[in-house]
């Protein structure tokens, strides 16, 4: 008890400023400093989402938009780690690898969303493809760089002792790279979450960034920030939780 | 090894996966035959046409513009903001929770709102954009100014190095290397976000034609934008990358650089 009362009392003061600015935001709207018709205090953006997750069609919007991210999460984490571990294992790999991260990885992936709209319709497929090929990049580099710099004479050793080529990745390499992994997983999700929302806010249908711009065109300002609260929250609770995954492997 | 690989890399390998990406796409497009996906020999005589007639500078011209006045002013409040809070703690202890708040925010999605406040003209946007690039910027220079070897800063203090001076003479060249990755993930993030504000609110910018030209059912030149913003990207990232090795080549390079390039 006095433990969780203590982590309570180091948690405030960890994020303080935080506290702070929603306090300062909340009393500016308050006396009128700042006109909430243009900008809603934080406690009516809260009763708004809370309203919201309580409403059928936005619950819709939110399920279409985790559906999005989660399969696209899913294809370019997987499909990342797979590349990457497996073209630092043999010598071709790098050789083809590094020139395509040279030339693909800087590029603004989003800028080709037009043509997954032409080519795969108006539905959840165009933003699945954008959120894998923003998404790959960085958990495809951090195996690709955790394979890389892993000490040679571990694998040596782990060879001499009778270890097969393919079981030595699974029970040397990616253990060895995974703590490496886990950060571009990190970045992998946040940036998932920004490009599913801003998919649907760039070609409106349907989802949460459809929320927004509905919400816009209705000049309804806390409906505005509603789906945008609901999106940054996802991407910091799914951060935190990969933290927290990180933290007990890093500990073993 | 490594070396060797990077130099090829340097140089020829980057033209020849341009090379084979565009030679797959003819090679789909000859197969699949639709209007949705024009094989490259029609793509490229009409990104000839487009860069020749000069129609689309104008739109080209106003995406730069935005987004170098945004990398201007975001290096300029962005690294002084990271080096003081790299060097103290209390400073540190305000300002990252809320960076790491407004981390996973989609900032060009601010864009309906911000307009509400500001307008729909330029100011809007280029304030996305400040907002955006200075967060690596800030992150980096933080990151930078913590590494600092406190001897030299005592030293700099023994000497009679003032506070500010000690900031720009001391902290800042030892975070150079540092402030300068943040820098490349700022200008690769800052063509996204100002490309994306443009697709969001339509008016002027390579965004706006590209999306133009994609409700005007015109799919060929819509692809030959796509190269534009695409070869854009590559090269405002590669023309960085030339003058960030010469500035560093007395730091030992990273190997992470790229991984922090895509955050």
């Amino acid at each position: 008890m006095k433990k969780a009362g203590h982590t309570m009392l180091e948690g405030f003061k960890r994020s303080y400023s935080i506290v702070l600015l929603l306090a300062l935001w909340e009393v500016a709207v308050r006396f009128g400093i700042a006109p909430s018709i243009l900008l809603p205090a934080p406690s009516a953006v809260a009763l708004a989402l809370v309203r919201d997750l309580g409403d059928m069609h936005y619950l819709s919007d939110l399920a279409l938009t985790l559906y999005r991210l989660f399969t696209g999460l899913v294809i370019a984490i997987g499909g990342g780690i797979l590349i990457g571990i497996g073209a630092a294992q043999s010598r071709l790999g790098p050789l083809l690898l590094e020139p395509l991260i040279r030339v693909l990885s800087p590029l603004p992936k989003i800028v080709f969303f037009p043509a997954f709209l032409l080519l795969l319709g108006f539905g959840s497929a165009p933003r699945i493809v954008l959120v894998v090929i923003d998404a790959i990049f960085p958990a495809l580099l951090a195996a690709y760089f955790g394979a890389r710099a892993i000490d040679e004479k571990l694998i040596w050793s782990a060879r001499a002792a009778g270890m097969s080529r393919f079981a030595c990745v699974f029970r040397v390499v990616l253990p060895a790279a995974l703590p490496g992994i886990l950060t571009g997983v990190r970045i992998a999700i946040v940036i998932g979450c920004v490009v599913v929302f801003l998919s649907e806010m760039v070609a409106p249908g349907d989802g949460l960034g459809d929320a927004l711009i509905r919400a816009a065109r209705g000049f309804q300002t806390v409906q505005m920030f509603v789906p945008l609260v609901t999106i940054s929250l996802l991407g910091l609770a799914l951060d935190y939780a990969v933290v927290r995954v990180q933290s007990t492997l890093v500990n073993w | 090894m490594r070396a060797r690989s990077d130099r090829f890399g340097s140089a020829l390998a980057p033209l020849v996966v341009v090379a084979v990406l565009l030679a797959l796409w003819q090679a789909a497009a000859l197969a699949i035959r639709s209007s949705y996906l024009p094989p490259m020999t029609e793509i490229l005589p009409v990104l000839g046409r487009l860069l020749w007639s000069g129609d689309l500078y104008p739109d080209l011209a106003s995406t730069l513009a935005r987004l170098f006045v945004g990398l201007g002013i975001g290096l300029v409040l962005g690294i002084p903001l990271g080096l003081v809070s790299g060097r103290s703690p209390a400073f540190a202890n305000f300002i990252t929770p809320i960076l790491a708040a407004f981390y996973p925010v989609p900032k060009a999605a601010l864009m309906p709102i911000v307009m509400l406040w500001f307008g729909a003209g330029d100011f809007s946007k280029i304030l996305i954009i400040v907002l955006t690039v200075s967060l690596p910027l800030v992150y980096h220079a933080q990151q930078g100014a913590r590494a600092v070897d406190d001897k030299m800063i005592w030293s700099a203090q023994a000497v009679g190095c003032g506070s500010l001076r000690r900031l720009f003479r001391v902290v800042l060249p030892s975070a150079l290397p540092e402030i300068l990755i943040g820098t490349r993930v700022a200008i690769v993030i800052g063509v996204i976000v100002t490309i994306t504000s443009e697709m969001i609110v339509r008016q002027t910018g390579l965004g706006n034609y590209l999306f133009t030209a994609l409700d005007m059912g015109q799919f060929t030149l819509t692809y030959a934008v796509i190269l534009v913003v695409a070869a854009l990207g590559f090269l405002l990232d590669w023309a960085f990358e030339i003058v960030r090795r010469r500035l560093t080549v007395w730091a030992p390079d990273r190997l992470d650089a790229d991984v922090a390039a895509t955050s």
